[in-house]
């Protein structure tokens, strides 16, 4: 039942005001700095960060590392764990929404780890593998595990069980009807876990590289605090939010462009 | 607020006359695109009249509903009801959706008391009214059950008596049971008809089925099978109540209608 | 007919011997093996020393926890500091969600409100809570305003996100419901809205009590001398496994327990709602 009226017609107003919104937003946090409201030692103003983004492309000073090395090395860590998480989660998903013996060995298992928020991981990595990349990623990992286990498990649970019925009356094995039927229709569940996982992931990098890093973004955040400069807290904000938005939207795309085939 | 303080037997205003004048209906879409849904509908029902509208799907007669209830506005022409003009829902008419449309967060007495509740009734008024109206589609005892609690037959009585309990003097339905199992569709189709000569009001009902159209109307209009909607014929069923679906005087007219139309309804 | 189907099916179980596969596929045999197992490998790991002395053993662990339940650590026993973790959660959460829910219904309800604030939501949104953690130590200390702040930050999106979008995915046809029985845009707001976007309000809500665990923690790590994510670091800086992995039960009951609240409040609030099948 489409009633809808579609109206295309856009007030200039709407147009206005969201540009509005955000010069106000820049205009103002400026202003606080430039007239001193607030002092320099806790906010550092748009155009104090625009220049230390521009600076830290060729200086490593003062923390120890060019821009691009801090996000080079979040990146590797982030996608590394993502990329783990997907090889084992998805399957492990699948395979315990369709095989009750999987679910039953890898269920109590999951449901203790779940309730575990990745970050209390840090400590223990710490003591397992130092400070080095391998304990985000493992940090990483476990962040990203949850959401694809979870998303495929229910995928496949919430496969049509008449499709089922009908394949087990052509003579489909059982293997045959999970990987022919069950996978397939659970794919948009799965993909829906490509985006929260690395949700997911890039939020648990930060807490990461907050603690245990000599490198990362999260890292020069921690710098910036550490040596009481709020520019390169702020940039290495603005950079964390920016890399994640931009992955986000690549992962979009790729969801986008596979789903399209599916749904055809 | 006054109609709220009149017991129901009071409210005797509950006749209406309806005439549709030329109504057109010509939806925009995407930004340009322009889509002629209703095209010179003229029609006129009389008082406590039980009028049909048979045609097959997106033939406009929902459009129609929706314009006569005064959730849409028609492009050209007007719609007259009891020598007013609709523009815009009013408590004169009560409109029954097919996908019965409950508040699933109330229960059949909170949804059946909404509309008195709207107009400001007293509690206890308006518990009264809804008591009435919910015992008259055969809902007592299900007064405290949310609606994902009842069957789909059960949730479209409740959406009947919600709208009986606003007192309106037209009751507009939309496909009503076009979401039920043939056995309660004709159950429910007989429970119409006995509430309509318990409670007589001016009724419009719309539908894709033949054999409910014969059933329940005094008239039935004939929609055209495609856009732009118009209306091809009109048929009075003189046919005594209680009606029967093997009937042969029934039968005969069901022939003579599916004759007439390109589409087996 | 699926019903018959289920009554031969379960005719069938109830005749069945007992048979080797049919232990195997039973589902309480099979998480006591999972549970045994998993239990065992850890006991096993830590005792043989395979990971250094950087795994205590599981009856390790518990006794530690219950020797933190009568001892005090920085002046809180394990409840005092479970009690400090979830008191900021409380706190951040409350203020967050009475601030973010109403906004994002109005951002709904209105398209100016929505169109001035959006844009200024979209640019915070992509910023993970945790990566406000050393700002709120420059604005606040490392005092509790900084916890807190934390959770407000990360509780924020999803508490706003999800009331916008419950309001945004009401059957329109609800409203015409009201119309036709008389209501103006009041009613449409009230007894529509707000009711309809409930459950994906408490929805959000379950969403935001994951996240302030997690912002809650990192705060803690990072500066605190109270709170579970204390207890954990604590416990890293003394060497001693026990008491982080003591800590990390601690968290996770703490944080099944809030969500379980969460949950018990929503089918209080909620008795409408249809439960939902998943994991």
């Amino acid at each position: 039942m489409s009633f809808a009226e579609v109206k295309i017609t856009k007030e200039p107003l709407m147009v206005i005001l969201p540009i509005l919104s955000i010069v106000a937003f820049f205009g103002i946090w400026q202003s606080l700095l430039s007239f001193g409201v607030v002092p320099s030692s806790l906010l550092a103003s748009p155009l104090q960060v625009l220049k230390l983004f521009i600076a830290k492309w060729t200086q490593v000073n003062p923390d120890g590392a060019l821009l691009t090395t801090h996000m080079w090395t979040s990146i590797q860590e982030a996608f590394t764990g993502y990329i783990l998480a997907l090889l084992v989660g998805i399957p492990l998903g699948l395979a315990m929404g369709w095989f009750p013996i999987v679910e039953g060995l890898a269920r109590p298992i999951f449901e203790l780890i779940r309730p575990i928020p990745p970050i209390a991981w840090i400590p223990l990595t710490i003591f397992w593998f130092g400070i080095g990349i391998p304990g985000k990623v493992f940090i990483i990992w476990i962040a990203g595990i949850v959401p694809c286990v979870i998303n495929s498990y229910v995928g496949v649970k919430m496969t049509n069980p008449v499709l089922i019925q009908m394949a087990r009356t052509y003579g489909a094995s059982n293997w045959q009807i999970f990987i022919k039927i069950c996978i397939p229709s659970a794919l948009p569940m799965v993909f829906g876990a490509l985006q929260i996982a690395l949700a997911y992931c890039w939020t648990n990098l930060v807490g990461a590289e907050l603690l245990a890093a000599d490198n990362g973004l999260g890292f020069m955040i921690t710098m910036g605090r550490r040596l009481a400069m709020p520019d390169m807290v702020l940039l290495g904000m603005a950079m964390v939010g920016l890399t994640g938005a931009v992955i986000g939207v690549i992962i979009d795309a790729v969801e986008k462009r596979l789903l399209a085939g599916i749904r055809r | 607020m006054e109609d709220g303080n009149k017991t129901m037997a009071e409210n005797g205003n509950t006749h209406a006359k309806i005439s549709c004048k030329n109504v057109s209906k010509t939806f925009i879409q995407k930004g340009t695109q322009q889509v002629h849904v209703l095209d010179g509908i003229s029609l006129d029902v009389a008082e406590n009249e039980f009028v049909v509208i048979l045609g097959p799907g997106q033939c406009g007669k929902s459009t129609l509903l929706r314009i006569m209830a005064g959730l849409e506005t028609a492009s050209t022409g007007s719609v007259i009801i009891n020598d007013k003009e609709v523009d815009g829902p009013g408590q004169d008419r009560g409109l029954v959706f097919q996908s019965y449309m409950l508040f699933a967060w109330k229960t059949v007495m909170g949804n059946v008391e909404m509309g008195p509740k709207l107009r400001g009734v007293g509690k206890e008024e308006r518990r009264k009214v809804a008591q009435h109206y919910i015992d008259m589609v055969g809902l007592q005892g299900f007064e405290n059950k949310y609606p994902h609690q009842l069957s789909g037959g059960m949730k479209q009585r409740a959406g009947i008596a919600r709208a009986y309990a606003n007192q309106p003097q037209v009751m507009l339905l939309d496909e009503p049971f076009g979401q039920l199992d043939a056995q309660t569709r004709i159950y429910m189709e007989q429970e119409t008809v006995r509430i309509w000569e318990q409670e007589k009001r001016t009724v419009i009902f719309v539908t894709n089925n033949i054999d409910e159209a014969l059933f329940l109307g005094d008239r039935i209009i004939c929609m055209e099978g495609k856009l732009p909607g118009r209306i091809r014929e009109v048929y009075d069923v003189n046919l005594p109540r209680p009606r029967k679906f093997t009937d042969l005087d029934f039968l005969k007219l069901r022939h003579e209608i599916t004759e007439a139309s390109e589409l087996t309804l | 007919m699926t019903s018959i189907a289920n009554e031969t099916q379960s005719a069938k179980k109830e005749r069945a011997p007992i048979t080797v596969k049919a232990v195997l596929t039973n589902k309480w045999f099979l998480y006591a093996v999972s549970l045994t197992f998993f239990f065992g490998l850890w006991d096993y790991v830590a005792y043989k020393k395979i990971l250094g002395s950087s795994l205590a053993r599981p009856l390790e662990v518990v006794n530690y926890m219950g020797y933190m339940i009568n001892h005090r650590l920085a002046g809180n026993s394990l409840w005092g500091h479970a009690w400090a973790s979830t008191r900021r959660i409380l706190i951040g959460f409350s203020i967050a969600s009475l601030i973010a829910v109403p906004l994002g219904l109005m951002m709904a309800l209105n398209k100016y409100v929505n169109a001035i604030v959006k844009p200024i939501f979209d640019l915070m949104k992509p910023m993970p809570p945790i990566a406000w953690i050393s700002i709120s130590i420059l604005w606040f200390g490392i005092g509790e305003p900084s916890k807190v702040f934390i959770i407000i930050i990360g509780t924020f999106v999803p508490c706003l996100l999800n009331a916008y979008n419950g309001v945004r995915l009401v059957e329109p046809e609800l409203y015409d419901v009201v119309r036709v029985l008389g209501g103006n845009r009041r009613d449409e707001i009230f007894q529509v809205c707000f009711p309809a976007a409930f459950p994906a309000i408490f929805a959000g809500l379950q969403i935001s009590l994951s996240v302030a665990w997690t912002c809650v923690l990192a705060a803690e790590l990072v500066s605190a001398r109270s709170g579970l994510g204390y207890v954990i670091i604590k416990g890293m800086n003394l060497g001693r496994p026990a008491m982080v992995l003591g800590g990390m039960v601690a968290i996770a009951l703490a944080a099944l327990m809030t969500s379980q609240l969460v949950g018990l409040l929503e089918k209080v609030l909620c008795p409408w709602k249809r439960e939902i099948e998943g994991l």
